[in-house]
C-alpha cells in the first residue's frame, strides 16, 4: 500500500513537472522549435516566459506558477484553446539579453529553448526602434506589442521610524532599501549629488528589503508598485504604508508593460493582442490585480483613444 | 561468477599497474621546478611564476620552418566556441580542459583519448563572458579544473573518474569559474569570476587530498578572511582592516572586484599574486573613492590568504578595467644589484614593473599607442593621473537623449586582456598580446531591465586603425622602449610563449599558431590549425624530441561583443581542437 502510494505520489510529481517547462527543440540540429500560430494550436499548448523568481508578477507559490503574468498568460492560452505551459526566464543584464535568449535566439547554452511569446516587456516605441551605431536596429528580431499594464515607482515607509515622505531629501536622514542594480538602487545613490548614497542599502530583492524594514535596518523601500503593493498585503508588513513622494529627476515615470514575440510570428503577435485587449478593456486584467491585492493602471497606450467612461471600465471603477 | 568476478580484478589491477607505470605522482618540487623540467608541464604559466619560458632550444630560429603537425584532437560533440586552454604534459599524456567545463587525457604521442570528462552544468546557467576554460592542475594523482557553475573538480588522473567535487561559490549568485586554478604546497587555490551585480570577489585554498577549505581572503575592503582548523571557520582579519574607508555606504557588501583569472606564485618571496576585476556597480559616480580591493593586484600569503600588500592599477575605476592581467615574476639587473621585480600590463594600457617583495611601483609606462583616459602614471606611486572629461558620464544624468558619447583608449576590453604575455630571461623582453581599439560610451535614453525602467550605458567598440587591431608587442621592462612589434588584422586573444631557442609563439583568430624571432620580430613560421587560436601555447621534450601544442577554436569574449570589431571578426569559423606539433629528430643541428 505504501508502495503503491509513493507511486502514485511520484506520478503526480511527474504529471506536475510535465505541466510546466517543455523541450520541444530540434535535438538533431540543436536549434528551438519554429512554432508558429498554426503549429501552436496543432501542439495545444502556448509556451508563455515569465521571469523566474520575481513575485508578484511570475513566482512559484507551493510549486505552482503563480502571480499576475503567470494568471494572465493562462487567460491568453484558454482564450486560444490550448495548454498553458510555463518557460522560465532568468534575468541577463538588460532586456536587449532577455528577448534573445528567450525570444528569438537561444541562449548559447540551451539553443532549443525558447518561449512562444514574452510577458512583461515594456511597450516603448522609442527603445523598439532603437538604432545602434551602425544605423542598424537593434530590436528588430522582435515584435513589441500588446500593452496590458501601466508600471510606475512607489516607496512604502515605517510609520514607527518617520512621520511621512514629503520628498525623497527626507533619506539623507533615514536609511532606504533597494533592489541592487535596480533604477531606485542608481536613483538614489546618485540623487541629488550624492547626497542620499550612505542611506542606500542593497538588497537582493524587495522582498529581501522588506524583511530588513521589519528588521528596523531601514525605515523605507523603494520598487515598483506591484511589488511594493505585494509586500504591503502580507500580514506581517501591515503596518508600513505607502508614500505619496514624486520623483524628481526620473525620467520613466511610468511605463506601459506588454509582450514580445519573435518577428516572424505576427500571426500569433495579432491573435494574442486581440485577446489582450479584450482582457483589458474589460476589467478583467485589472480584477487579476485586485484578486492579488495590487493596484492597476491601464497603459497609455489605450488612453489614447478610449473614453474615459471605457478607462474607467477597464481599471474597474464601472 | 565468482571466477569472473576474480578475473575481472585480476584484468583491472594489470590496467591500473599499467597505466601508473612511469606515471609519477605531480609533487610540490616537480611544480617549483616546473619551468626548469622541459620534459613536462605542470603548471598554468610554465613555472609558477607565470613567465611562460622554456628551456629548450633544439628548436629554434634556425630549423623552426621544420616544424611539422604530428597529431591533432578534436573535443568533439556541437561546443565549438572558445578554446583558451593552455595544455599540462605529465609521464607522456596531456591534460588539457575545452570549453563547457570538459576536460581531456590524451596520450601525447599519439593523440588517442585515454579519458574525457564532461562536467555537468545545471539548466539555466546564465555564465557571464562565455563557456571558456583555461586549464587544469596537476598534483598527486589529481587533475583540477573550476567548472562553469563556480564547482572544483579533482579527477583521478589515470581514469578522469571525480574524487571530490566542492561548490566553491553559488552559479545562481553570478558566480562561475574559469580559469586554471594553483596548486602551492598542496592547496589547490582558485580564485572565482563574477558577472552579476551583488557578488564579492574571493580567493579560495583547498586541500588537493581531501577538497576541504582551508582558507577564504575576500578581495572587497571590509570582509572578514577565514582559516579553517578542524572544519571550523577562525577569523583571520578583515580585508583591508574595516569597512568603509574606500567605499560610499554598504556598497562594500556588493564590491565586485573578483579574482577570475587565477594567479602565479614566486617561490623566493612565498606570496601568491591575484589580480582583481573592476568594482560594481559599473557606474563609477555612484561610489566615490578608489573601491578597494578592485582593479589591483593582490599579494597573499599561501598558508592562511593574509594580503601582503595590494598595487591597484586602476583607483574608482570608471571605465572597466578589470585588474586581473597576470603579474609575472622576474628578476633583473641594475647598478649590480638584483632587483626582485613583477611586471604586467594592464587593461588600462599601462605596463607596470612593481617590487614584488612589498608592492612599491617602480616604473611604468603605456604598452600600447594611446591612452585617453589618463594623461601619465604619478612617478613616485603609480597612480595614473586622470584625463579631464575622460571619464564616461553619469546614467542618472539623462535627460531622456543619447547624451554627449565619451572616446576612451583603450576600450574596456583592454590594451591587452587575459591572454598571458611571455618573458624571456635570455632577451629580457616581455612579449605582450595587445590590441589598439577605443571605445565611445553614451548614457542610453532609453533602458529596461527585467520589466523594470533602467539606467543604462551604451557603448561600441572601435578600432583604432584601419588595416590592424592586434599587436604583438616586445616590451623592455627596465625602459619601457617597445623593441619590435608584429601587427595582427583581427585582435589577439591567444596567449604567448617564448624558449630558449629564442622563439615568441602565438596564436591568431584568423587560425595561424605563428613564431617570431624573440630579438627581432621577423616572422618566421605559420601555420593554420583551421579555426582562430585564443588558446595558449607550450612546449615540451618527450623522447629526444621537441614538441608544441596548442588549442584551436574561435570564441572567448570579442565575438560577443559587436560594434565595428565584429566585421573584422565576424566570419571566422568556430572549432575545438588541440594541435601538437614537433621538430623531428633529424632536424636539430648539432645534437
Amino acid at each position: 500500500m505504501k508502495t503503491l502510494f509513493r507511486c502514485l505520489l511520484l506520478m503526480l510529481v511527474i504529471q506536475t513537472s510535465v505541466a510546466e517547462e517543455v523541450l520541444d527543440g530540434d535535438a538533431v540540429l540543436n536549434r528551438p522549435a519554429e512554432r508558429s500560430y498554426d503549429i501552436i494550436l496543432e501542439s495545444g499548448y502556448l509556451k508563455v516566459g515569465v521571469y523566474k523568481d520575481f513575485p508578484p508578477y511570475s513566482y512559484l507559490v507551493d510549486g505552482e506558477p503563480s502571480g499576475v503574468d503567470v494568471e494572465l498568460g493562462k487567460r491568453i492560452a484558454a482564450a486560444m484553446g490550448v495548454e498553458f505551459k510555463v518557460h522560465w526566464i532568468v534575468p541577463d543584464e538588460n532586456l536587449g539579453d532577455d528577448l534573445r535568449n528567450n525570444v528569438w535566439k537561444g541562449h548559447y547554452l540551451a539553443k532549443r529553448r525558447l518561449a512562444d511569446v514574452m510577458m512583461r516587456v515594456p511597450y516603448d516605441k522609442q527603445y523598439a526602434y532603437m538604432q545602434d551605431s551602425t544605423g542598424e536596429y537593434m530590436n528588430e528580431q522582435v515584435v513589441l506589442f500588446g500593452p496590458y499594464q501601466q508600471e510606475t515607482w512607489q516607496i512604502a515607509f515605517d510609520p514607527g521610524q518617520m512621520n511621512s515622505v514629503e520628498t525623497i531629501a527626507m533619506f539623507q536622514y533615514h536609511p532606504i532599501g533597494v533592489e541592487i542594480d535596480t533604477l531606485p538602487d542608481f536613483y538614489l545613490s546618485s540623487g541629488m549629488n550624492g547626497r542620499l548614497r550612505n542611506q542606500v542599502r542593497h538588497y537582493t530583492n524587495v522582498q529581501e528589503a522588506f524583511d530588513a524594514m521589519r528588521e528596523g535596518e531601514v525605515s523605507a523601500v523603494m520598487g515598483m508598485r506591484a511589488e511594493i503593493d505585494h509586500e504591503l498585503a502580507k500580514p506581517e508588513n501591515s503596518r508600513f504604508v505607502v508614500a505619496h513622494n514624486g520623483f524628481p529627476g526620473i525620467s520613466k515615470q511610468v511605463w506601459d508593460v506588454g509582450m514580445a514575440i519573435k518577428h516572424t510570428h505576427r500571426q500569433l503577435g495579432y491573435a494574442l493582442e486581440e485577446i489582450v485587449g479584450k482582457l483589458v478593456r474589460s476589467g478583467e486584467v485589472d480584477a487579476l490585480f485586485s484578486d492579488l491585492s495590487l493596484r492597476y493602471s491601464v497603459p497609455q497606450y489605450y488612453r489614447e483613444f478610449l473614453s474615459d467612461e471605457a478607462i474607467a471600465r477597464a481599471e474597474g471603477e464601472l | 561468477m565468482r571466477l569472473n568476478r576474480f578475473r575481472i580484478r585480476i584484468a583491472v589491477s594489470t590496467l591500473a599497474l599499467a597505466v601508473s607505470c612511469g606515471a609519477q605522482a605531480v609533487t610540490d618540487e616537480d611544480i617549483l621546478n616546473d619551468a626548469n623540467t622541459p620534459e613536462d608541464i605542470v603548471t598554468y604559466g610554465m613555472g609558477t611564476q607565470g613567465q611562460r619560458f622554456s628551456t629548450l632550444e633544439h628548436l629554434n630560429v634556425d630549423n623552426i620552418r621544420y616544424l611539422q603537425p604530428a597529431w591533432a584532437f578534436s573535443f568533439g560533440s556541437e561546443k565549438m566556441r572558445g578554446q583558451e586552454s593552455q595544455p599540462m604534459v605529465k609521464d607522456g599524456v596531456m591534460y588539457v580542459s575545452a570549453s563547457y567545463s570538459r576536460v581531456y587525457a590524451i596520450d601525447a604521442r599519439t593523440g588517442e583519448e585515454i579519458w574525457q570528462y564532461d562536467a555537468r552544468l545545471p539548466d539555466g546557467i546564465m555564465p557571464c563572458c562565455d563557456v571558456v576554460n583555461r586549464g587544469v592542475a596537476l598534483y598527486g594523482d589529481k587533475v583540477y579544473f573550476g567548472t562553469l557553475d563556480a564547482r572544483l573538480v579533482a579527477l583521478n588522473k589515470d581514469t578522469g573518474k571525480p574524487e571530490w567535487i566542492k561548490k566553491v561559490a553559488d552559479y545562481q549568485s553570478g558566480y562561475a569559474i574559469t580559469a586554471a586554478p594553483i596548486i602551492i604546497k598542496g592547496k589547490v587555490i582558485t580564485g572565482v569570476a563574477g558577472g552579476e551585480f551583488g557578488v564579492v570577489g574571493k580567493v579560495e585554498a583547498y586541500d588537493a587530498e581531501t577538497g576541504d577549505l582551508a582558507w577564504t581572503r575576500p578581495t572587497v575592503e571590509g570582509h572578514m578572511g577565514y582559516v579553517y582548523k578542524d572544519g571550523k571557520a577562525v577569523e583571520n582579519g578583515i580585508s583591508g582592516g574595516k569597512a568603509g574607508q574606500t567605499w560610499p555606504g554598504d556598497m562594500w557588501k556588493t564590491g565586485g572586484a573578483a579574482p577570475w583569472l587565477g594567479g602565479t606564485y614566486d617561490p623566493e618571496t612565498d606570496l601568491l599574486y591575484f589580480g582583481t576585476s573592476n568594482p560594481s556597480p559599473w557606474n563609477s559616480h555612484l561610489r566615490p573613492g578608489d573601491n578597494l580591493f578592485s582593479s589591483s593586484r593582490l599579494a597573499l600569503d599561501p598558508d592562511d590568504g593574509s594580503i601582503k600588500w595590494y598595487f591597484q592599477t586602476t583607483p574608482h575605476d570608471g571605465w572597466d578595467y578589470d585588474g586581473v592581467n597576470e603579474l609575472i615574476s622576474f628578476n633583473y639587473e641594475e647598478n649590480g644589484k638584483t632587483v626582485m621585480a613583477a611586471a604586467t600590463a594592464d587593461r588600462n594600457g599601462f605596463f607596470y614593473v612593481l617590487n614584488r617583495e612589498n608592492g612599491d611601483f617602480i616604473r611604468g609606462f603605456p604598452f600600447v599607442d594611446k591612452i585617453t583616459w589618463a594623461t601619465g602614471l604619478d612617478p613616485e606611486t603609480g597612480r595614473p593621473i586622470y584625463a579631464e572629461d575622460g571619464r564616461p558620464g553619469d546614467p542618472s544624468d539623462t535627460d531622456g537623449t543619447k547624451g554627449k558619447a565619451v572616446v576612451v583608449q583603450p576600450a574596456f576590453l583592454g590594451g591587452k586582456n587575459w591572454m598571458p604575455m611571455a618573458y624571456s630571461p635570455k632577451t629580457g623582453l616581455f612579449y605582450v598580446p595587445s590590441n589598439e581599439w577605443s571605445m565611445d560610451i553614451w548614457n542610453e535614453p532609453v533602458s529596461y531591465k527585467r520589466g523594470g525602467a533602467f539606467l543604462g550605458a551604451g557603448f561600441t567598440i572601435r578600432p583604432a586603425n584601419d588595416d590592424y587591431i592586434g599587436v604583438l608587442r616586445a616590451m623592455d621592462p627596465k625602459t619601457g622602449e617597445e623593441v619590435w612589434r608584429h601587427e595582427n588584422t583581427a585582435p589577439l586573444w591567444g596567449g604567448v610563449m617564448t624558449t630558449a631557442g629564442d622563439l615568441v609563439f602565438t596564436g591568431t583568430p584568423e587560425g595561424y599558431l605563428k613564431a617570431f624571432d624573440a630579438r627581432t620580430g621577423e616572422e618566421l613560421y605559420r601555420f593554420n590549425t583551421g579555426s582562430g587560436v585564443v588558446g595558449t601555447p607550450v612546449t615540451w621534450q618527450m623522447d629526444g624530441e621537441q614538441y608544441v601544442s596548442v588549442s584551436s577554436g574561435w570564441g572567448g569574449a570579442v565575438p560577443l561583443w559587436g560594434g565595428e570589431v565584429a566585421k573584422v571578426v565576424k566570419h571566422f569559423n568556430q572549432g575545438g581542437m588541440v594541435w601538437t606539433f614537433k621538430l623531428p629528430k633529424d632536424r636539430v643541428a648539432s645534437q
